[in-house]
């Protein structure tokens, strides 16, 4: 399935990342580490985090279904609502404590759901949740965001 | 309304039973009871002011103070007595237990007859010292009566009792004319310890000094001396935490009926001026037997002071924090035959204390002279409850020298803010961004329902690489 | 009054030994002394009843001084009854007599060491007022009249002495409870500037989605397959969301349960047969 191939292409760069962190951590030299893995050398320089980033986008961009990338622009738009919130609470302090926490809690709990409501809808994530249909996914979340916003509203007073 | 009917009705009832707001039985112990004779005006006064005098010897075996556990007399005047104890019917322990029923006790002293042992112990009990030898001399060089201590200096000119502090309600000098002397003839003085109970209501004058005529008068040896000048008090009250008092007269000749009428002269002064001991034995009596300086509160009352449901209710059992409240309390004071409204010595403070185990306020409480009338003065004070809930009491705790104590105690509960009390999030501007966020996310929320149900597929690329 | 008089008289009968009717007390050859046990004698002055010493006379922490003076009765020496050194705070008005050991001669002797003064003389502001009061029985006038001032100097090493505060009956001070400040709004204008900033989001998350090809068509085609509960799941969705905002605004909460039970049960029905036509719609590739 194309998925899978996808997954695995996927896989070398973000390897990569995970292994250029170890040997830091175990205290050795980079030198040693570059001429014991001579093929990944590229992969510490700047450049080459740049590329790895443009090729998670562009894969990203060319593998993501439309519908999903609609779900994610929804949670992007959570995150930049809640860290505005966030950084107002920062910056001008947190009174009123209860509208904070209401008002950020909603931003938050909302992403959540969405997230969920992205787990349990996307192609490739099918075969973990044999059960659910998109559509049974749908009706708990919209029931779940009801809930949550009741929650927020009578928080904030 | 009801708590006046109920004050007038007492007020009648006091009218008609007694002079004092106590009661009207005195015992009076003498020696001998015709020793009555010598004090004929000053027993006289006391009965035209309604006292119903039982006189009685310390040897008789019909007194007693009790009966059946009750007080048989509401007041006790002792005369000095020759014999060294009192009997088996005025021994301290029953002398204290009537103090502690709220009897009053008048005590006098003289130098010639040495105070009875049973006296004695009592006086000590409540912190007040007799010389050693239970008597004293009391004489003073600079003010003497020319007239009749000419050379002995033993019959002490005093000043009418002035408060000893500016703040000290003036029961016993006010209204005296100047320049008229206390007679203290041949008494003995006390000394009095540092409790808040006791008070001198006439001290000595610093010239004064107290001795022993039997062994001291030829020398009076440096470290013998018991006491002299202010520290000596001639005359004294101690009021008990009951309000129970007890006065203690140094002279007994000075209540005698010579010593009303003598004119006595001071010393490098010719003019012989009328003496002030019968007026100063009315009100030392008087005190002692509760006709002047007794307080009591009629009514008190505190509500909401603020708009609202709540603000028509009285004395209710809950506030809420930060509320406005008003406090009100009502006082009279006894005035030798009638309730009069009480008005706070000048110099002194009625205050309100709102406290919970210590006080969160403490405040000036003014005259409310429009609840006030001439037997009652009201007081007031509107004051913020503290932010802070519990379980509060609104107090007045009035306790000065020579007035009754007032205790009063209102408990109230004090509630936090109720959750529909407090100010609204849109009243606060600092929520703005976060009733912003929620409404941001709703509106979001709406609109991604929508566009998941019914967005179609646009993206051909997508959908060829599904349909794969 | 009579003070003036007797000093007057003293006066008198010193200058020119004419007796008065009434005789008068006085005394002479007065001194006063400070004893230190450390330094042995120190200061010594004459004590004279008309001038009180022009300078204090310092008491240390473990000095003594000693007065000693011979009453005279008329200007012959003579026993007095009373023979005090009376210390006096001027400001408290509190006095310490100290009685003097008289003899038949009139000669009188009297030491007061610091630690006789009491505490509260002790912690006098001012030098202590020490005054002499002779007095006797009979006739003759009295005298009292000021000596000197005493300054007490306390031992630096130990701590100062202390008194208890008597408990007097009396008004206390006034007590106003401190309320805790209330909390502050930040500037308006930081809460509206981010309140717009929040709000400015949601068109931007429109013009993303509208980047990315989202639309709206299929709702015809959803209306057209089952308009009743498509309408009614999205009515009763936006409704709660209402509902919520009137709870917000103006309702409590036992107007708005049964409300919530009402409009929750239309979407939980509604929804059903929505949902299903949504699956028609991916089952058929429409999505």
């Amino acid at each position: 399935m194309a998925p899978k191939r996808h997954n695995a292409r996927d896989i070398t760069p973000s390897a990569a990342a995970t292994t250029q962190a170890g040997p830091t951590t175990a205290g050795t030299v980079p030198a040693t580490a570059a001429v014991t893995k001579p093929y990944r050398v590229s992969v510490t320089t700047k450049d080459s985090w740049a590329q790895v980033v443009g090729n998670v986008w562009s894969h990203y961009l060319k593998t993501t279904p439309q519908r999903t990338k609609l779900i994610d622009v929804f949670m992007a738009f959570l995150i930049v609502v809640g860290a505005l919130q966030f950084l107002y609470c920062v910056l001008a302090g947190n009174y009123p404590f209860n509208a904070f926490l209401s008002g950020f809690s909603a931003t938050v709990g909302q992403f959540v759901l969405t997230a969920s409501l992205r787990m349990q809808t996307t192609e490739a994530n099918k075969s973990d949740f044999p059960s659910v249909s998109p559509e049974r996914a749908f009706a708990d979340y919209v029931v779940c965001s009801l809930i949550l916003h009741f929650f927020c509203v009578n928080f904030i007073n | 309304m009801k708590s006046f009917l109920s004050f007038s009705l007492l007020l009648l009832a006091t009218l008609v039973s007694a002079i004092s707001s106590t009661g009207d039985r005195l015992l009076a112990v003498l020696d001998d009871v015709a020793e009555k004779a010598t004090y004929s005006k000053f027993l006289g006064d006391l009965e035209s002011r309604g006292f119903k005098i039982t006189y009685e010897t310390p040897k008789s075996e019909s007194l007693s103070l009790f009966r059946l556990g009750e007080r048989k007399y509401d007041h006790v005047i002792f005369f000095p007595t020759k014999a060294k104890g009192l009997g088996p019917n005025l021994t301290p322990n029953l002398l204290v237990q009537f103090l502690n029923q709220k009897g009053n006790i008048l005590l006098t002293l003289s130098s010639e007859v040495p105070a009875a042992t049973s006296l004695v112990s009592l006086l000590t009990e409540l912190d007040i010292t007799l010389p050693s030898d239970r008597t004293g001399l009391v004489v003073d060089h600079f003010n003497h009566d020319v007239l009749s201590a000419a050379d002995a200096h033993d019959v002490l000119l005093l000043p009418v009792p002035r408060p000893a502090r500016p703040d000290v309600a003036d029961l016993f000098a006010s209204g005296a004319p100047a320049d008229t002397p206390i007679a203290f003839p041949r008494g003995a003085g006390v000394l009095l310890g540092a409790g808040p109970l006791l008070t001198p209501i006439v001290r000595a004058p610093a010239t004064a000094y107290l001795y022993n005529p039997k062994e001291q008068a030829e020398v009076l040896a440096a470290d013998e001396l018991f006491g002299a000048g202010a520290q000596l008090a001639l005359v004294a009250g101690m009021q008990a935490r009951n309000s129970a008092r007890l006065a203690v007269v140094g002279s007994a000749e000075m209540l005698s009926d010579k010593w009303f009428d003598a004119k006595v002269t001071k010393v490098g002064e010719k003019k012989e001026v009328p003496t002030y001991n019968r007026e100063v034995a009315k009100r030392v009596a008087g005190w002692a037997f509760q006709e002047t300086g007794v307080l009591k509160v009629n009514w008190v009352e505190h509500r909401l002071n603020e708009a609202g449901p709540g603000a028509n209710v009285s004395n209710p059992a809950m506030y809420r924090i930060k509320n406005d409240v008003t406090y009100k309390i009502s006082l009279s004071q006894w005035d030798w035959d009638k309730w009069t409204g009480f008005t706070v010595p000048a110099n002194d403070d009625l205050q309100l204390e709102f406290s919970m185990l210590s006080p969160f306020h403490r405040l000036h409480l003014a005259v409310d002279a429009a609840h006030s009338s001439p037997e009652a003065t009201a007081y007031t004070a509107s004051f913020k409850l503290p932010d802070q809930h519990g379980i509060f009491n609104f107090k007045v705790n009035y306790k000065r020298p020579f007035l009754t104590n007032i205790e009063e105690k209102n408990t109230v509960s004090v509630r936090h803010m109720a959750h529909d009390e407090w100010p609204r999030s849109y009243v606060i501007s600092g929520a703005w961004p976060w009733i912003a966020g929620i409404g941001a996310t709703i509106t979001a929320w709406l609109a991604f329902v929508a566009v998941w149900m019914f967005s179609k597929p646009a993206d051909a690329r997508v959908v060829l690489k599904k349909t794969q | 009054m009579h003070f003036s008089k007797s000093l007057l008289s003293a006066a008198l009968l010193l200058a020119a030994g004419v007796a008065e009717a009434a005789s008068s007390w006085s005394f002479d050859d007065a001194t006063v002394a400070v004893v230190s046990k450390k330094a042995g004698d120190g200061l010594k002055e004459k004590l004279n009843a008309k001038k009180p010493l022009s300078k204090p006379v310092t008491i240390g922490s473990s000095d003594t001084i000693k007065i000693t003076l011979t009453a005279k009765d008329n200007g012959s020496g003579k026993r007095p009854h009373q023979a005090f050194v009376v210390l006096k705070d001027v400001d408290s008005g509190l006095e310490a007599p100290f009685p003097l050991t008289t003899k038949d001669t009139g000669k009188a002797v009297g030491q007061i060491s610091q630690k006789e003064i009491p505490v509260q003389l002790l912690l006098a502001t001012k030098p202590l007022q020490a005054s002499i009061v002779i007095g006797s029985f009979g006739s003759a006038h009295g005298l009292n009249t000021h000596l000197f001032d005493l300054t007490v100097q306390l031992d630096p090493n130990a701590p100062a002495p202390s008194t208890e505060k008597t408990l007097r009956y009396a008004k206390q001070p006034e007590i106003h409870h401190i309320f805790k400040a209330d909390p502050k709004n930040p500037p308006k204008i930081i809460s509206l500037v981010f309140a717009l900033a929040v709000v400015a989001t949601v068109p931007a998350l429109f013009l993303g989605w509208f980047s990315l090809g989202a639309n709206l068509d299929h709702l015809t085609t959803a209306l057209g397959k089952a308009p009743l509960s498509h309408t009614a799941f999205l009515g009763s969705i936006v409704a709660m969301e209402f509902v919520f905002f009137l709870y917000y605004s103006t309702w409590n909460l036992f107007q708005v349960l049964p409300v919530v039970g009402l409009v929750g049960a239309v979407t939980v029905l509604s929804g059903t047969k929505a949902l299903g036509e949504v699956q028609a719609r991916r089952l058929a590739g429409q999505r």
